[in-house]
């Protein structure tokens, strides 16, 4: 069957669809609003502006990848083309994996599609702890309901896949709390190819969903420009500086390209909006910006069970359990929600972290292997700062994440109910992704041994898919970077909408919270500039 | 060759742990010595990232870490490797300046002989036994250094991914490939 990407026809009919690559001499480009970024925040930012009837111009760094490139379904040219550094980023020093996407739709294009409103603690949390208005639960509610709406966000109503009905049966056995999964798809498949780009567009990211109605209202598409500086003089930004990409994707072709806006906002996510605001030296008299990088610090486990499991396929998140999130409120001992990554080959071996004769072993044991992981909730209390973003010599991003013993408490205690709910759930053996950590082939054998294990980089494996803060929102110039509104505190007309508000991390997988968000401050935004 | 058991000791004498940096100073030194210029540091013919003394090194190691590779015949093997490196090559070419920088640091470690010598106890990469890259593999991996566990993971990790994305590998993971009701659909 013939799957429309979109884009063809969209652009047959009109689209202006910009590949820097293409361009051969320099460019102006003018708009009223020029958004940086084409992600969970920009995407939907240029929706609702565009149709409030503002003439946007949507940037993205990355390249436009439609179904039509996904149809093959396949690992290498997925991490090749659509992740940050080929899926292969990381923190400064190596020892935690960022995953991240880098292609029009940003991390939405290539996300497992969970999608959960924020929880009312963390609301609570930011609304007490950082001077942040206008997002109480009751004032969120509206929002979450429109983009759920919006994006046919709903509890996946289909079985979980052998590989989520472990962590269903653990929790069941052990009698702690689970719940279904809501999603962002629209006629799914159940494949489990979320992470390669949805080959059926059933997945409702932004590359389908809120992209094209902008480009339907007149919006414009730049992709693979990546915006260098925003020009700033007096308070304002006065326009924006961009390199156009060769056909690489990566290497700069020597075409510059100028963006004049009234209004700029930056949605490049954690560690690409920092990074910009750095690179153009904005005002931050407080040297708060990069500061809090929030990240979910994620520990896993391996477990092989008796029955297949197939971890590849099937959709790839269904079930959760917050049995361990706010046991202890939200500032007391770390919270972690626990989940079920798939599990390809490619990744899946640098997962196991593992070489020679126990590769070998493992790798063929994969269609029986389940993993669980913890998303640990940090940034919620003094002993829990996160990280912080800089620059490297050429502009790049430089991601700095430390561990603090709050941190890796919360990461041992995780190693621990994960297993256990392995065993419950049935395994035959189950190893924490930890150097020192071999199978144990009972949960007291674990329960014992996990309890010694050294917990330093390099020998605990570290992931992280959600990258947070950094330019965090707070009504108090002293404690953020931007206002509630995502307004910057010292720039009138520059706005963040992305994860890198966010003054704590979200207790959560956290698009949909950034989808209310963004639609919430675009909209206010909308009104303002309209006036 | 045989290992070297008292390299470790040297090794942690030096004192090397606590970042590449006074290693590369040496490595700087020797190379220098040892008449590696400049030349030396461009990307193999047909590489974006590798160097030739990387596709020796990673040659050496693959099999090492993937010994699904040891039973191929010669030719096959080769062949595996070849798509392996070019898989390897793509994924690095995207590595921003910090990371490309911090790998660039521990390759050309590994490239000067001497050093390779006493931190690896690895010799000469095509003469090296599979058993002497695995040792040298498992003591950086259970080093008390974090940078040797860095160095450890990574060529483990790199090598391992790059592999098992290879179609040809999937009879070894199990995975029976796309789903073949959607990949048939989406393909028609």
């Amino acid at each position: 069957m013939a799957i429309s990407d979109i884009y063809t026809e969209g652009i047959a009919s009109g689209w202006k669809v910009i590949d820097a690559a293409n361009l051969n001499s320099a460019q102006t480009l003018e708009a009223d609003v020029a958004i940086i970024g084409s992600g969970a925040g920009g995407g939907v930012t240029a929706e609702i502006l565009s149709l409030a009837g503002l003439k946007v111009v949507l940037i993205e760094e990355g390249a436009l990848r439609t179904s039509d490139s996904f149809k093959d379904m396949d690992e290498a040219r997925a991490y090749r083309e659509l992740y940050q550094e080929a899926a292969t980023r990381a923190t400064s020093d190596g020892a935690i994996s960022v995953l991240q996407g880098r292609t029009v739709g940003g991390t939405t294009t290539v996300n497992w599609t969970s999608s959960f409103r924020t929880p009312a603690p963390t609301l609570q949390h930011w609304a007490a702890q950082h001077e942040v208005v206008g997002h109480s639960v009751a004032e969120m509610k509206p929002w979450f309901e429109k983009m759920e709406e919006r994006l046919s966000i709903a509890p996946w109503d289909t079985a979980p896949n052998a590989n989520n009905s472990v962590l269903k049966r653990g929790c069941d056995a052990l009698g702690w709390e689970s719940h279904v999964i809501p999603r962002n798809v629209k006629g799914c498949w159940d494949s489990g190819y979320c992470g390669f780009g949805c080959p059926v567009n059933a997945k409702q990211s932004m590359l389908v969903s809120t992209i094209p109605v902008a480009l339907q209202h007149g919006a414009t598409l730049v992709h693979r420009l990546r915006v260098r500086q925003l020009q700033h003089a007096a308070g304002k930004i006065t326009g924006a500086v961009g390199e156009a990409l060769s056909s690489d994707g990566r290497t700069p072709s020597g075409v510059a390209v100028t963006i004049r806006a009234r209004h700029f906002i930056a949605a490049g996510g954690a560690i690409n909006t920092p990074a910009l605001l750095l690179r153009s030296q904005l005002p931050d008299p407080h040297q708060l910006l990069g500061k809090r990088t929030l990240i979910h610090p994620v520990v896993l486990t391996l477990a092989t069970m008796p029955e297949r499991i197939d971890p590849f396929y099937g959709t790839p998140q269904s079930i959760a359990s917050d049995h361990f999130q706010w046991k202890d409120g939200a500032t007391g001992a770390m919270g972690y929600k626990i989940e079920v990554p798939p599990i390809f080959a490619g990744l899946g071996s640098a997962v196991l972290n593992v070489f020679g004769e126990a590769l070998r072993k493992e790798i063929a044991a994969l269609p029986y292997t389940n993993s669980l992981l913890a998303l640990l909730r940090d940034g919620f209390v003094a002993q829990s700062e996160g990280g912080s973003v800089r620059l490297a010599a050429d502009g790049s991003p430089i991601l700095d994440y430390d561990l603090t013993d709050y941190v890796w408490d919360g990461a041992r205690r995780a190693y621990l109910s994960m297993v256990e709910a392995q065993f419950a759930a049935g395994a035959k053996q189950v190893r924490p992704g930890h150097l020192d950590a071999p199978y144990y082939a009972s949960w007291n054998e674990a329960r014992q041994a996990i309890k010694e294990l050294p917990m330093k980089k390099f020998r605990a494996s570290l992931f992280t898919a959600h990258l947070m803060g950094g330019c965090g929102m707070s009504e108090n110039a002293t404690r953020g970077v931007v206002n509630s509104r995502g307004t910057h505190h010292q720039i009138a007309n520059l706005s963040v909408m992305d994860g890198s508000v966010f003054p704590t991390s979200i207790g959560a997988n956290p698009q949909l919270s950034i989808y209310a968000l963004s639609a919430q401050n675009a909209s206010a935004l909308a009104q303002e500039l309209r006036r | 060759m045989t290992i070297e058991s008292n390299a470790l000791a040297r090794r942690d004498f030096l004192k090397v742990g606590a970042g590449f940096s006074l290693a590369l100073t040496l490595a700087g030194t020797l190379g220098a010595l040892s008449g590696c210029g400049e030349a030396a540091k461009l990307p193999a013919k047909s590489y974006a990232f590798l160097q030739e003394g990387d596709l020796q090194l990673f040659s050496a190691l693959a099999p090492a870490v993937v010994i699904d590779l040891l039973p191929l015949d010669a030719a096959q093997r080769s062949a595996r490797i070849g798509d392996l490196l070019r898989n390897l090559d793509g994924t690095l070419s995207t590595l921003d300046l910090a990371a490309r920088q911090e790998l660039r640091k521990l390759l050309d470690l590994l490239a000067v002989a001497p050093l390779r010598y006493l931190l690896t106890g690895v010799g000469a990469w095509n003469q090296a036994s599979i058993e002497s890259l695995q040792a040298f593999l498992a003591r950086w991996r259970s080093s008390r250094f974090a940078t040797f566990n860095a160095g450890g993971n990574v060529l483990v990790k790199l090598i391992s991914a790059s592999y098992y994305v290879l179609p040809a590998s999937w009879p070894a993971s199990g995975y029976p490939g796309p789903l073949a009701h959607m990949y048939k659909a989406v393909n028609a």
